[in-house]
């Protein structure tokens, strides 16, 4: 079928491949750029770098404010996971299995934050918080992270449950398990995989976001985003890139513990 | 009341229960904050306070006379639109060869496609920081090299630079969709197609994209969306006086402290963006009618 094209199938076909392949190579190029410059010996930043050395890896992990920012970076996520995963996997089952009255509205209101920049959020939470007189603190961060991914959660715990037999849980009824056996020997084992892939998502997208952060986060100890984002704003020392290839590095190591898993086909949906 | 009938019933039941603690949450930690981000653009505020009996409609009204706001509405749209039909220009290629791929190619380009996202969009914008900026930008620099070029392009702290990067940000978001679509579609009637004589190409355009009409007016919808309240690429690859509406909502709020206006901005901002995103999607599902109708 495809041996005798015609020439306009031939033009076609190529200009497809051109563009595939440059796309491609535009998403992967930049992070790649990143973490060659990160090696550059000397104090500026250039491309292909004139040499190799981990100075920069060494000036970043010297450096207290950074090293703090990741600290509190780390908590903050695993934070925002766990609150998203205690609320969002239990509504989850109320969103697929639930048989109630406005069921269809109680879903739209939980997946509604997705509809929401992350800066609208950020803002209401710091102008919600101060009417309170609450001050913009790691706290106020990880509440309004929580509301940000809070959706992630539940979209992959839905998409999981819905694939799930109930005539299992049934089955397991019959054979004589309680409700809460059947919960955690049949139903919670089989939503494992998706649970893992959620946590992990929350996590790395708490770790990288910074349009909720810069509105919500304190001003002493701040995240690592918000650290970035002033140093990218006004410098350009290779420092910069050999953080972001560190965190390019960790969202690869989950990324690999997903792909092992749960496939990277789910992750998008 | 023992609690084993009540854990059963949260467990099992078909009831809302298990939903109430998130619904509740999202209550108290969205739905209040965003009714008190819409009326701090009513009142008068000091120190994060209401001033008492200062309700007016006057910081809205004087937003709207602003040419300013129009002006910055405007880049703010254009760019988001420009954006998101390269996105789609770019992605549905990428997306189609994916369907036609087999094995390990499958695998390397979802990798390709995923990854992105795992990496921050402040890492992204550093990047093309490093490949636009000055004389040493890589792209200056390859374009000297090759002698195509006598003096340095001004690419960096331009209209160019902003596009460039948010088209190569959200490109992902556009391609997901697209992909499972494209994957997963029924090729009998392209076969139909091609049996009664029309061409690859013909097909490609008369059958497989009328098909995906609806993935591509949801890619478009959210990248739109996403583009238009940016703030974060236009500051780092825009340069310092390069503002969009998203631009100044940061700024008034964090830069100049006027939450006043900045709580005006931001509901201008979040309803025009939901005004087009509502455009785009009933343009989309008009589309996708018409197509049926002619099919």
């Amino acid at each position: 079928m495809t041996k005798n094209l015609a020439p306009i199938d031939r033009i076609g076909r190529v200009v497809l491949g051109v563009v595939a392949a440059f796309s491609l190579l535009l998403l992967v190029a930049p992070s790649l750029i990143v973490v060659a410059i990160s090696f550059e010996p000397r104090g500026f930043i250039a491309f292909p770098p004139s040499g190799f050395s981990l100075r920069w890896y060494e000036h970043v992990f010297a450096n207290r404010q950074l090293t703090d920012s990741v600290v509190v970076s780390l908590w903050v996520s695993l934070a925002v996971a766990g609150i998203t995963l205690a609320l969002g996997v239990p509504a989850a089952f109320a969103s697929v299995r639930g048989t109630f009255a406005g069921k269809a509205a109680a879903n739209a209101f939980l997946l509604a934050p997705q509809m929401m920049p992350g800066m609208v959020i950020g803002i209401a939470s710091l102008f919600f918080g101060a009417y309170f007189a609450f001050r913009a603190s790691n706290a106020m961060l990880i509440l309004a992270l929580s509301v940000f991914c809070l959706p992630f959660v539940i979209r992959i715990a839905m998409a999981r449950l819905a694939g799930l037999d109930p005539r299992l849980d049934e089955a397991s009824a019959n054979l004589g398990a309680g409700k809460l056996e059947t919960f955690v020997r049949v139903t919670l084992p089989q939503l494992g995989p998706a649970l893992v892939a959620a946590a992990a998502f929350t996590f790395i997208e708490a770790f990288d976001n910074v349009t909720v952060a810069l509105f919500t986060s304190d001003v002493r100890g701040r995240p690592l985003p918000v650290e970035l984002y002033y140093l990218v704003q006004y410098d350009s020392t290779p420092a910069i890139a050999a953080i972001s290839a560190l965190e390019i590095g960790l969202s690869f190591a989950i990324m690999l513990v997903l792909a092992r898993t749960v496939g990277l086909e789910r992750l998008g949906r | 009341m023992s609690s084993a009938p009540l854990l059963r019933r949260i467990l099992h039941g078909r009831g809302i229960w298990p939903a109430v603690p998130a619904l509740a949450y999202l209550f108290v930690f969205l739905a209040l904050p965003m009714l008190t981000l819409l009326a701090f653009g009513f009142v008068t505020i000091d120190r994060g306070r209401i001033v008492a009996d200062t309700w007016t409609l006057g910081y809205l009204e004087a937003a709207l006379a602003d040419d300013l706001v129009w002006r910055l509405m405007w880049r703010s749209f254009w760019v988001a639109a420009v954006s998101s039909v390269l996105t789609l220009l770019l992605a549905y290629p990428v997306a189609y060869l994916f369907a036609e791929a087999k094995g390990i190619w499958r695998t390397l380009i979802l990798v390709a496609v995923v990854s992105p996202l795992l990496t921050s969009a402040l890492v992204r914008a550093y990047a093309w920081i490093v490949i636009l900026g000055g004389r040493r930008g890589l792209v200056n620099q390859t374009l000297l090299s090759l002698g195509l070029i006598e003096q340095p392009l001004r690419i960096l702290n331009t209209d160019w630079a902003v596009l460039i990067g948010m088209t190569q940000i959200h490109l992902p978001f556009m391609i997901l969709p697209l992909l499972a679509v494209l994957a997963e579609r029924d090729r009998r009637l392209e076969e139909a197609s091609l049996n009664l004589g029309a061409s690859q190409t013909g097909t490609f355009f008369r059958v497989v994209v009328p098909m995906s009409v609806p993935a591509i007016f949801a890619g478009l919808a959210l990248v739109f969306a996403v583009s238009y309240t940016n703030f974060i690429v236009p500051q780092l690859l825009g340069g310092g006086s390069y503002s969009t509406l998203a631009v100044q909502v940061y700024e008034q709020t964090i830069v100049v402290l006027d939450w006043t206006r900045g709580a005006v901005l931001a509901t201008i901002l979040l309803s025009t963006c939901f005004a087009f995103v509502l455009a785009i999607v009933a343009f989309g599902n008009r589309l996708a009618r018409w197509n049926e109708s002619a099919a």
